[in-house]
């Protein structure tokens, strides 16, 4: 998904600016760490450099020098995207965030979608946060997402050309992983 | 054609282009260049590097997986706004495993 918008920004004047939530780190994913890794994503001109700069320079005079706050990040973010024509947001695995970060990080894609209205927002994540999705997005559109049978073919053969045991392989065997396996798990995913 | 979006897409940028790679002033080099310029600010903005993780997405990436979804009306609508303010957001979901990080 991020790859094919980048390659059509190369023709386009689009930015795309992406995350992976990932529970191995919730810890550190706070809400403002993950604006904060969006918005590096989408500084292309000088003007809101500068904007960051000033703050950067500000926090550093405070005693102990301080991170960026929530409310500063959800601000530069807004600017960044104001200087730029079009902003594609993509967070993948929003159910791996913090249960108790993830209504903050909707709100505040929430606020910044209100004042921009171009932006798109792509996200991801498992059948039961899409209650607290629909909660802050109300016009939001849902996509199941379940791979092809034809998807799931091809990925076999893939790896079964590149099994390291390929002489215990018969043709017979492999005709029945590639009949048997994409059936099953597309009754799963339905 | 594709020289007359190249020309249109120069002259909209103000930012001089001579140093970027291909010569070519799109927003994704613009970016590149003012974050390897400024790692301390970067880093303020947020210790978390997406782009690696990116990196790694894209090398376990099984070629043309979750294309499919390129071509599902929603998200065409999504992309090219057609669906307004109202549909800007777009949520795929799914169990585990079943493909929503390697989607194309």
């Amino acid at each position: 998904m991020i790859d094919s918008l980048c390659d059509e920004s190369v023709e386009e004047d689009i930015a795309v600016a992406a995350f992976y939530c990932d529970f191995r780190d919730q810890q550190e994913q706070t809400t403002a760490n993950i604006i904060g890794a969006i918005l590096k994503q989408l500084v292309a001109r000088e003007e809101v450099l500068g904007h960051m700069q000033t703050a950067f320079r500000k926090a550093k005079r405070e005693l102990g020098g301080r991170g960026p706050r929530l409310p500063d990040m959800v601000r530069m973010l807004k600017q960044a995207i104001a200087s730029l024509p079009q902003v594609f947001i993509c967070i993948d695995a929003l159910d791996e965030c913090l249960p108790k970060n993830l209504p903050e990080l909707l709100e505040s894609l929430k606020d910044i979608l209100q004042e921009s209205l171009r932006t798109r927002i792509f996200v991801t994540g498992r059948p039961h946060v899409e209650a607290e999705v629909v909660r802050y997005f109300t016009t939001g559109v849902m996509v199941p997402i379940s791979p092809s049978r034809h998807e799931i073919k091809r990925y076999l053969e893939r790896k079964l050309d590149m099994d390291t045991m390929w002489d215990a392989m018969s043709d017979a065997l492999r005709a029945d992983i590639l009949k048997i396996i994409p059936e099953r798990i597309s009754e799963m995913c339905v | 054609m594709e020289h007359a979006e190249y020309t249109n897409s120069v002259n909209s940028g103000n930012v001089d282009c001579n140093n970027v790679k291909n010569s070519y002033n799109n927003i994704v080099n613009l970016n590149q260049i003012i974050a390897d310029e400024n790692p301390e600010i970067m880093q303020w903005l947020s210790p978390l590097d997406p782009r690696r993780r990116h990196q790694d997405v894209r090398t376990d990436r099984f070629d043309s997986v979750g294309s499919w979804f390129l071509e599902r009306n929603e998200f065409r609508e999504w992309r090219s706004g057609g669906g307004g303010a109202e549909k800007a957001v777009l949520f795929g979901y799914g169990n585990p495993g079943v493909g929503k990080t390697f989607l194309r």
